[in-house]
């Protein structure tokens, strides 16, 4: 067999796992929307769910994703800002920062369940908040802190170098620096890193089961007081998210429309997904061009 | 910057020079809204608290995950190969953790079996082949499927995978190899998408010094741009293992959840995140069975540590190269 | 060669007539990056509003002795500095020294402009916001003093609020000098100002230096032997990190002492 034969060979072979690649994940994709799509309508979205009757709904549990997702955002930014700007800006090299970085990686590359163990462990027993929207947010929030770093840090690297001399150049302080010209300019990748990692976290289900919980009380949509204990504001309550949903009517659900209901609440998911993402590339796309296009 | 010596100490202040000297104390640093001392207790308090985090995390789980030993006088070597978990037994009950270790690593084996040739070759695809067609449309779309929730592809096992091991292998489709089948198609976006990332990282210099003495584009991606790109490519796949060893509900779904070592791929198994998922909930904070589970996490975070520390390695000696 | 210097060279923009009184004193300064000895052992005094122009062959650490003075190399952890640079009473390199009020007072402008990604007022305003300057009237006022004294004014009066960055490479850079006006600094530091630019460009912000330095003390490291003969009052010559002659350009040029200062104006090396 020459070479020539190889290259043949070896190329096909490349492309067909590429075209393996495409397929898996264009029919998984495919799958979960047309299955999904059928099953989603104005009542799967705006219903309660039943826990033993056909037709429940995902009313609570969607926005109890959403409102889940909105606190751990809260607590996560501008800590995950702050620790990303110490590690482009104030680390120096040395014990400390090779520390903070081995933990920031650490903290990336944790099984999402041993932070629902020990969201479980401190934030629900110890600190008592039971299992609550506010436990699964700060699980979240451990969750989520490294990638918000991590977009943070490389948004600083990405500026140029004169940016910073300018500013320190007209007597400003480091910090006065920071916040004035160089966040500024790395907000639209900071943007779109936090987007992007919204996607993550609201899929994300290992975590919250022991944090946020498996139920959710009788909301009540028309009591906005965040105190009364079946408002939908109310911090510590439970609060079972859409993607935790899937996994317990999948598992232990009685209801007999468990297809519907899991592919519904998929394709729901999904959806939800590509919009970040969407939604992100977007916004980096127009910020961008505002930036060059002067 | 170093000290110079002072160059006139005995000149008297003048009013330029008491505003060049900082003499502020540190309340008044604190107070000012332009001042350096606010902004950096900010920022280390920041960086702190991803300290706090991880030793938290690991502190409290290895002092919760010991008490099975420690409290409760479980013999370590016995948990940790014993083959049998009978943990409701009346009487006698026997916590052997080796089933779900085996479990976890033979799913996070078979995951990165199954996903490394697909993923790899889809990155040489993307990065080598077809570089227009994959920066454009094939790194997006898999960028975006690195983001769907781990619950949907347990779903898609759940709906697709069993029922078609159940039609062509017989049992009840939820065995083994269905969760790896699972696990090693959610990972395959990560591992494709760093392994693209790290071969376009290649210096095209090499590709042209490769061509230029003949050789073929199979022979350049082989003979060059794969050693070249060796430790990213070994990064990209511990990574995916590593997702692959941590995920829970998407196994669970599928894997079958029997804490028996599985005699083949066919048979229902489980790992360390499923019984950790299945029983969690069910017992109450000091029981044994509960004390017992605490171990198992802690073993999945001692592993998780593990593969950090191989990342590690890698990346060091591939910086040393 | 020198002779066609001499003859492109008129040197009367630059001819010194008066010995003007000393600003900076610089005395016995070494710096370091890690081991490698940058600068060494450099004593230079800086005379006040005049041109001092820093030359030599690239690497011969005349950017980093600039950086020095307004201790923009605190950016740089392995930098280490040693010696003293005396301004106004005080050592420049003294770690108490609050660098945020010297850079005030000492302004830089560096070889890339470099505006922020804001609009050509906010670039002029930025620092004096910073330093604390609140009345909407003084602002503006500032941003058409800064602009006109750079002669930017009639370019841009009519779009101020535009991005900085929508300028041409010259406008950026004289908009650069304009916001280091703005603070009303002693001194201005030029690292490379014209080389990143087309002629002319260069040969506008020379005009303005030469303008500029009725006003202010400016220190300009530059690679072209021709625009330090054209504007520079004294030229320091910098070779392998040290300083091997500084004096009025003039005599520097038509009467350099040193072999290796005639060797590198003559286009022998370098």
């Amino acid at each position: 067999m020459n070479s020539k034969m190889t290259n043949r060979i070896a190329l096909s072979v490349i492309i067909a796992c590429a075209a393996a690649m495409a397929a898996i994940l264009v029919s998984m994709l495919g799958y979960i929307l047309v299955q999904g799509v059928s099953s989603i309508s104005w009542h799967f979205l705006t219903t309660s769910a039943s826990p033993f009757l056909a037709g429940g709904g995902i009313k609570d549990q969607l926005w109890n994703s959403f409102y889940v997702l909105v606190i751990t955002m809260l607590l996560t930014v501008p800590i995950g800002v702050c620790g990303g700007i110490y590690l482009a800006e104030y680390a120096k090299p040395g014990r400390l920062t090779s520390f903070i970085r081995t933990c920031v990686e650490v903290l990336a590359s944790l099984p999402s369940i041993v932070v629902g163990m020990f969201g479980m462990l401190v934030f629900v027993n110890y600190f008592g908040f039971k299992y609550s929207v506010f436990s699964g947010a700060l699980a979240l929030t451990v969750f989520n802190l490294p990638v918000i770093v991590r977009v943070t840090e490389d948004g600083f690297h990405a500026l140029s170098r004169h940016q910073k001399e300018g500013g320190l150049a007209l007597g400003l302080t480091h910090w006065h620096t920071i916040k004035t010209i160089l966040l500024p300019a790395a907000f639209p990748s900071i943007l779109t890193g936090i987007i992007l990692s919204a996607g993550r976290v609201f899929g994300e289900s290992a975590a919250l089961l022991f944090t946020a919980g498996l139920s959710t009380p009788d909301l009540d949509f028309g009591n906005w007081n965040p105190a009364s204990p079946n408002s939908p504001l109310n911090l510590f309550r439970s609060a079972e998210t859409l993607s935790v949903h899937i996994w317990s009517v999948n598992t232990g659900g009685i209801m007999p429309d468990v297809q519907t209901i899991a592919n519904g609440s998929a394709a729901v998911l999904v959806i939800c997904v590509l919009l970040f993402n969407l939604f992100a590339r977007m916004l980096g796309k127009v910020i961008n061009q505002k930036f060059s296009g002067k | 910057m170093k000290i110079g010596k002072m160059v006139t100490d005995a000149a008297p202040a003048s009013s330029s020079r008491s505003k060049l000297i900082n003499e502020k104390g540190f309340f008044s640093r604190l107070t000012d809204r332009t001042s350096e001392s606010r902004g950096k207790l900010l920022i280390y308090g920041s960086a702190l608290l991803m300290i706090v985090a991880v030793t938290a995390i690991t502190l409290f789980l290895t002092v919760q995950g010991l008490r099975s030993f420690v409290v409760d006088r479980l013999n370590f070597w016995t948990f940790i190969t014993g083959t049998e978990w009978f943990p409701d037994r009346a009487e006698n009950p026997s916590f052997g953790a080796f089933p779900f270790i085996f479990g976890s690593m033979a799913v996070t084996f078979l995951a990165a079996l199954i996903a490394t040739p697909i993923a790899i070759g889809t990155a040489i695809f993307m990065a080598e082949i077809a570089k227009k067609w994959g920066a454009k449309i094939m790194q997006p779309v898999i960028e975006i499927l690195v983001g769907i929730p781990s619950v949907v592809y347990g779903l898609i096992g759940l709906s697709i995978i069993v029922p078609f091991m159940r039609q062509h292998f017989g049992g009840t489709g939820f065995n083994l190899i269905t969760g790896a089948i699972v696990v090693g198609i959610m990972i395959l976006p990560t591992v494709a998408s760093i392994a693209a990332d790290s071969i376009r990282a290649v210096p095209d210099s090499l590709r042209q010094a490769s061509y230029a003495i003949g050789a073929t584009k199979w022979q350049t991606i082989w003979r060059v741009v794969i050693p070249a790109a060796g430790s990213s490519l070994l990064t990209a796949i511990i990574l995916g293992m590593s997702r692959a060893f941590g995920e829970a509900l998407a196994v669970q779904m599928v894997i079958g959840n029997v804490g028996k070592i599985p005699t083949s791929i066919l048979d229902p198994s489980a790992t360390l995140t499923t019984i950790i998922t299945l029983s969690m909930g069910h017992t109450t904070t000091g029981s044994l069975l509960n004390d017992a589970l605490w171990s198992l996490g802690l073993i999945l975070l001692l592993i998780s540590y593990v593969f950090i520390v191989i990342i590690r390695f890698i990346g060091k000696r591939g910086e040393k190269r | 060669m020198i002779q066609m210097e001499k003859n492109i060279v008129s040197f009367t923009n630059n001819t010194v007539t008066k010995e003007l009184p000393i600003q900076i004193k610089v005395e016995n300064v070494n710096i370091f990056y890690g081991d490698n000895h940058a600068v060494k052992d450099v004593n230079l005094p800086i005379h006040e509003k005049s041109i001092t122009a820093l030359i030599g062959p690239s690497g011969c650490g005349k950017s980093t002795f600039l950086r020095t003075i307004n201790r923009m190399n605190d950016l740089i952890p392995s930098a280490r500095c040693e010696g003293t640079i005396g301004y106004k009473d005080v050592n420049i390199l003294n770690p108490k020294i609050d660098v945020v009020q010297l850079r005030k007072e000492i302004g830089m402008v560096f070889q890339q402009p470099n505006p922020f990604p804001k609009s050509i007022s906010e670039n002029i305003q930025l620092p004096l916001r910073f330093a604390g300057v609140r009345s909407k009237k003084i602002l503006k006022e500032a941003t058409e003093d800064c602009l006109k004294q750079v002669g930017l004014w009639d370019e841009v009066k009519d779009r101020l609020d535009r991005s900085a960055t929508s300028l041409s490479g010259g406008q950026q850079q004289r908009l650069c000098i304009a916001r280091a006006l703005a603070l009303k600094p002693d001194v201005i530091l030029l690292d490379e100002p014209t080389s990143a630019l087309d002629p002319v460009s260069s040969s506008k912000i020379e005009e303005l230096l030469l303008e500029l330095k009725n006003s202010y003390t400016i220190i300009i490291v530059t690679h072209n032997m021709q625009q330090a003969a054209r504007i520079a009052d004294y030229t320091a010559f910098f070779y392998q990190g040290e300083l091997i002659e500084f004096g009025q350009t003039r005599t520097l040029f038509t009467n350099p002492e040193k072999q290796s200062t005639s060797d590198y104006i003559s286009g022998r090396f370098g």
